[in-house]
Parts: C-alpha cells; structure tokens; sequence
C-alpha cells in the first residue's frame, strides 16, 4: 500500500495539485527577473530592508575590474525569520554573503537571492538565530516572547 | 435627569469620570471613535490657507485650527526646522498619507476617518478604517521587545486608574504627524493616554520624544468623540487601488488604459 | 513543535469530523456542515468568556500540507492511514523543496527563494483527510460556470503578457489583500496566521495579511446595504450552540478568492473542538463561478504568536520591477520585430 502510494506521489501531476493557488503568486518573480539572466555575485552587505511583501539585501559587489556595483537582491517575507528570533539586527552589515540569482528584466542592478549563503556554503537564515543566547529559538518549547 | 446631564456634559469639577467597567475591571473603552478639528492638517496653530491642487478650489484648501500642540509650537532641533518647511513645500509627492502609506501613531488616531477600540484582558486592538492600519497593544508586558521596526510601531499597554496608557516604540521613521510636514525620525517614542472624559467622549494626550529631531520632549492633546451613528461600523478604506496610477501610471503600457483593457 | 502535537491531540478527541463530508443535507444550503460539527463539539466544553460564549480566542495557525483538493491520484481513498501520511507529508516536502534547483532555469526562478522564507506547514491536518474540501464529497471543487470560466482564461491572458498595469495583476501583488486571507482563509505558503479577539457583540477575525482586521458583529444587525461593496465583503455573525456562524456578503466583482464574482456569498464555521485547535469550516456559494455550492474544513492550531506587522503596500518593490521589466519586454519585442522588417 505503502509503496503503491509513493508511486502515485511522485508523479509530476501531484505536485501541481499540491501548489495551493497561493504559490503561484511567486510566479510574481518570473514577471521581475529573466530566466536567461543568471546571476552569481560575491557581496558585502550595506543594509537589510526587514520588510514586506519582501525583505531586500543590499550588498556592495567589487568587480574585478575595480569598480564597485551596488545590487540589491530580493527575499521572501521577514516574518517567517521574525517567528524564528531572527531581528534586524542579525545580518550586519559588512558581512560577506554569496548570491545566486536572477537578474531583474530590465537589466538593473537587482536580482531575486535564488540561493542566499555565506561563502562557506552554510545558507543564510538557517535554523534559528543561532547566537547562543536564550530565546535564539534552538529550544521549540522556550517562549518566542 | 442629573445621570443623563452628566452623560452628556461629564462630571463636575473635582469629580472624575467613571466610565462602565468590562468584565475585568477595567474601563470600557470599546467602540468606534474620531478626532474632529483638523489636526490632521496641521498639528499647530493655522490660519487657512490654500491647497496645492488648485482644480479642487475650496474642497482642497486647508482650513483653520487651534492646533492639538500644548504650548503652540513644536520644538525642533534648527536642521529639522528646515526639514520641516522643505516637506512642507513637497508635501504632494512627500507625504506618505497621499500615497495611502500606514500612518503611523498618533497619526492614525487623528486622521478624519473613525477608528475602533478592541478591548480584551490581554490585548487591545485598535483599527482604523484608514487603510486598514492596526495594531495590537499588549496588555502588562512592559519586557516584550520588537525585533524589528514599522510603520505603526511597537504598542505595549497598562492601565492607571481610568487611564490606558500606551508606550510606543519601534518605529521606522517613515512617518509624519500630520500634512504640514511635522516629522520625526526612527528614535521617535510616544506615550499615548486614552481616558474617558463621559459617555461618549475620551480625553487622548500624546507626548512625543525624539532627540534626533526636537529639543526636548512636547505634548499635544485632543478629545476624541464616539461614534453614535446607527449600526455604526468601519467601512473599508484600503486605498491602495485609489493611488496606483499616481504611483504607477509612469509605468503604464502606453496604450493601455487600466481596468477598460480587455482582460 | 507545540502546535504541531497539538494537530495530532485533534485526532484523538474528534473521530466524528472525518465524516463531515457526508453531514450535507439537501436544501440545508445555509449551515451545511451544521450537524456533525455540533455533535463533534458537544465532546469538549470549550472555556468561554464572561459573557458565556465560547472563548476562540488567540492566534492560530492555518498552515497545513494538505491540499485543498484530493489529488486525481488519491481519488475514492478519503483518508491516509499514518504510514500513508508520513509518507505523503515526506515525499512533498521533498517536491516542494525550494532549494532544490533542478528543472529548468524558468522553474527555477518561480521556486523565488530559499526554504528558510517559506513556511507552509510541514504535516498534513489531523484527520488524515486527503482534501481539505468535504464537499462535494469527492474532495474536488465543482467544475466552473461557463462565465466562470471565461473570466479565468481572461485572468490567464492578463497575468502571462507584459503586464500592461497593476490590474492585470492579483490582489495580493498589488497588496490590496493577503493571499491566504480571502474571505474564507486558506492555507498559503507563509504567514498564516490570524488572530482571534472578542468583546460582547463582536468577534474580530485579524489575519497576519495584510493586517486586516475583519469586525464582526453579533447583535443582529442587517447587513450593508447593496449598493456598498468591499475587498473583504461584510460580515455579519450568529452563534449556533459553540458555533460561531459568519455571514459574508457585498463582495466587490474581484473578491480575493480563486476568481470568484461580486455574488460570492462565505458561510464561516468557527468551532473550538479542543484547548489547541479552531475547527474552521466554510462553504462558497457563487452561482456566477461554480456549479454548485462547495465547502471545506480546517483545523487550525494554536501558537504563541506574535502575528508581525505586514505593511505590504510601502514596501513593494516588485510591483515596480513587474511593471519595468514588462516594459522592458515590449521594447524588446519592438526592436526585434522593426529588425526583422527590414
């Protein structure tokens, strides 16, 4: 029963029937950045935008001609981090962060964090804070509050 | 015959106001209430004057006040003094209540739209019908921190005898007090106090804190009046959709002409 | 997690609801799912306020993988046995995963971001149930009108192009109203979330998105008169033993749900079936869009909160870089199609 179940899930047709109509609103994203435009830069952070409808990480990237590009890059809703004791004060600026990504069909300096890690490949926003302090959200059964 | 006079007038000198109590004790604040005046205008002293808009002639004037600001003028800092006269020219492209942005607190409070009290043991919740801006005051939770800044800031709440006294924090300085260009920045702190005065009417005293900006702490205050129309209720106000040709219009498909597109 | 134990406490206590799906009686098109859900709760006493109504109060959480619709796959199995379930919730947290990069550069960038964004649940209700539809007792919403379905290839043709303006975009986009939040709410891809507040004569529906406040008022009182009609439409409500009923009417012509008409009319069920669970139901009825009449069952879980402040509108960047890149795309289009006439 088991295994005849996990033959009719696999299938591709579940996983659209999966999608609730919500999800499709992040085809939002395949309005704003360009498929045929990927994008792999090495930045440094100048300021998180801890806002909705989603958060922006500007970050400043040095080109190896010199010049200096200023991007900023596209995330989901802060809320979601929020909930898991991340603050706005977590990402600090200067830290280096490595972003792949799409960049913005009108070819500005803008592009959705596909994939948002630090340069040692952890991703960022992982699990909970992470500080060590209380209330960094390792333990699920301390209050949030 | 003496009950229904001070219903209506409040209590004599010397008495104070006992407004009916909620189930725990507390004074009833619920209901839908509004600012009259034209703080929203402009917080201090005016004269009218005359709008930007001049196709709407009268409707887009700015009418007279008192002002809601004690001792009349606010005190600022000399750069945020300009600041405030620069707003003030720019006000149609630099007020964020034109383009239907959260207004802030205590903005919200006095804008001319009515707002609805929400009052439980734990929480009260205030909404207003402007853009459907909210927020929660958190009851008893003088520890509870916001990790991050807003528009509508971080409300935490006790009561003092017939007093709701609201410290607000957490604002992402974004915000102005009113369309005349009084401003503030992110390190703003106001302390709101919400007493009944009678039946139908709270006394509503702000103070306001921002070293960035002012010079020291000043205050303004205004009664606040219920709504007493029949099956009063908010209405919706989203506003969004009311702004976005001016925000968007630039970007408009040439010849496209909004909702009469073929769909 | 805490909430996600207490998902699985609502099995034990609520046997009955898994058959809600057969409660319909004919004609009883005002409270559908009236009489399993009152027989259900009659299980629990729910705590209730000073004034004797049952206390629904505090935040709850809506998010859950259960679909809205049975799977083609599962058709005719109503309910997943435990192995089932794990295996179920396992295998599409492993097709949903958003870090994973394969299938095209196009997908790709429609997956948006990373996993650590997202937050739509990791386990599916409950009840097992295979639908969080119950009616039509297939677990499938009805078939669309035909005007039902003229309006959504419109919809379709509008949202594929270059976005000509913010209309040809959905509401929640143009952060007018929360994806999940409808009226009715259902579960979305994060932030699902609404929180519960009640006074004598009204309950306050607050959901996370976008920080709407929906006042409902129980004394009675008519609803708005035709001629005003509104994103949220208006709601007006009733207690029918633990129940609380609310009736929405005076939708706009575009409510935010599923491409539904301005004669949408939402029946919500709100029941406290256990100290950790809201039973949500309602039942749509929309003779302009659907067929017939369908409804759908949601617990929702209690959490510590807080609900977050979701100012969408000053923050939307997007709807900038939608309608730029759109612009860009016509430029595009203009130049190759003046190259290739030369």
């Amino acid at each position: 029963m088991s295994k005849k179940l996990s033959g009719l899930v696999a299938s591709a047709g579940l996983l659209l029937a999966l999608a609730p109509k919500t999800l499709l609103a992040h085809h939002a994203f395949a309005a704003e950045f360009d498929a045929n435009k990927p994008i792999k830069l090495e930045g440094v952070v100048t300021k998180m935008e801890w806002i909705n409808p989603h958060a922006w990480i500007h970050i400043e990237v040095k080109r190896p001609t010199g010049t200096v590009e200023k991007w900023m890059i596209e995330g989901g809703t802060p809320n979601t981090l929020l909930r898991r004791g991340f603050t706005k004060n977590s990402l600090v600026p200067g830290t280096k962060i490595v972003v792949d990504g799409y960049q913005a069909k009108d070819g500005s300096l803008k592009g959705n964090g596909r994939d948002l890690t630090f340069p040692d490949g952890r991703k960022l926003f992982m699990g909970s804070s992470g500080t060590g302090a209380p209330k960094d959200g390792k333990d699920p059964t301390e209050s949030r509050r | 015959m003496a009950a229904i006079l001070l219903a209506v007038v409040g209590p004599a000198a010397g008495q104070v106001y006992k407004a009916p109590r909620t189930a725990n004790g507390k004074p009833d604040l619920n209901g839908i209430w509004q600012a009259l005046g034209t703080a929203h205008w402009d917080i201090e002293g005016h004269a009218a004057r005359p709008g930007p808009v001049v196709a709407l002639g009268a409707v887009g004037a700015v009418p007279a006040g008192l002002g809601v600001v004690e001792g009349g003028q606010i005190p600022y800092q000399p750069w945020a003094a300009e600041k405030k006269k620069e707003n003030s020219k720019n006000w149609l492209t630099a007020d964020p209540e034109i383009k239907c942005y959260l207004p802030g607190v205590p903005r919200a409070t006095y804008l001319p739209f009515p707002f609805q009290i929400v009052q439980t043991p734990k929480h009260v919740l205030m909404t207003y019908e402007f853009a459907s801006a909210s927020r929660i005051i958190y009851i008893d939770r003088p520890d509870f921190e916001s990790p991050i800044d807003t528009w509508m800031g971080h409300s935490r709440g006790r009561w003092e005898g017939e007093t709701l006294v609201v410290d607000v924090t957490g604002f992402n300085g974004q915000t102005w007090f009113d369309r005349a260009g009084n401003f503030h920045s992110d390190a703003l702190h106001v302390v709101e106090r919400y007493t009944a005065i009678s039946r139908d009417a709270l006394r509503y005293e702000v103070t306001i804190e921002d070293p960035k900006v002012f010079t020291r702490p000043w205050k303004m205050s205004m009664p606040l009046y219920r709504r007493l129309d029949k099956n009063v209720q908010l209405l919706e106000f989203k506003c969004v959709e009311f702004v976005e040709e001016l925000i968007y219009g630039h970007l408009r498909k040439k010849t496209s002409k909004g909702k009469e597109d073929p769909k | 997690m805490r909430h996600r134990i207490a998902v699985a406490a609502f099995v034990l206590v609520i046997v009955p609801i898994a058959s809600i799906g057969q409660a319909l009686a004919p004609g009883a098109d005002k409270t559908p799912v009236a009489k399993k859900t009152t027989a259900a709760s009659k299980t629990w006493n729910p705590p209730r306020t000073p004034w004797g109504e049952p206390d629904l109060q505090g935040i709850w959480d809506f998010a859950t993988i259960t679909p809205m619709e049975r799977p083609k796959e599962l058709a005719g199995k109503e309910v997943l046995t435990s192995e089932e379930a794990a295996d179920f919730e396992r295998r599409t947290l492993e097709q949903r995963n958003p870090d994973r990069r394969d299938g095209g550069s196009q997908a790709d960038v429609g997956r948006a971001y990373n996993q650590f964004w997202w937050d739509y649940g990791t386990k599916v209700i409950g009840t097992k149930r295979t639908s969080l539809v119950v009616d039509p007792p297939d677990g499938r919403i009805p078939p669309l009108t035909p005007e039902g379905q003229k309006r959504a290839e419109a919809r379709t043709v509008a949202r594929q192009r270059p976005a000509f303006g913010p209309e040809d975009r959905n509401l929640w986009e143009r952060c007018i109203m929360g994806g999940n939040t409808g009226p009715p709410m259902t579960p979305g891809p994060y932030n699902n979330f609404v929180q519960l507040f009640q006074t004598r004569g009204s309950v306050v529906i607050f959901n996370e998105m976008i920080n709407d406040a929906r006042v409902v008022p129980l004394d009675g009182r008519p609803h708005l008169p035709p001629n005003i009609r509104q994103w949220r439409g208006d709601s007006r409500g009733r207690w029918e033993g633990n129940t609380l009923v609310v009736d929405t009417t005076n939708f706009t012509d575009e409510p935010n749900f599923r491409g539904a008409s301005a004669k949408l009319h939402v029946v919500e069920r709100f029941t406290r079936v256990a100290a950790d669970v809201l039973l949500y139901e309602f039942t749509v009825t929309d003779a302009l869009t659907w067929t017939k009449p369908w409804s759908a069952a949601i617990p929702m879980s209690k959490t510590e909160g807080p609900i977050f402040e979701y100012a969408c509108h000053e923050g939307n960047y997007g709807m900038v870089n939608i309608l730029t890149g759109a612009r860009a795309q016509d430029k595009a289009a203009e130049e190759t199609a003046k190259k290739e006439s030369k």
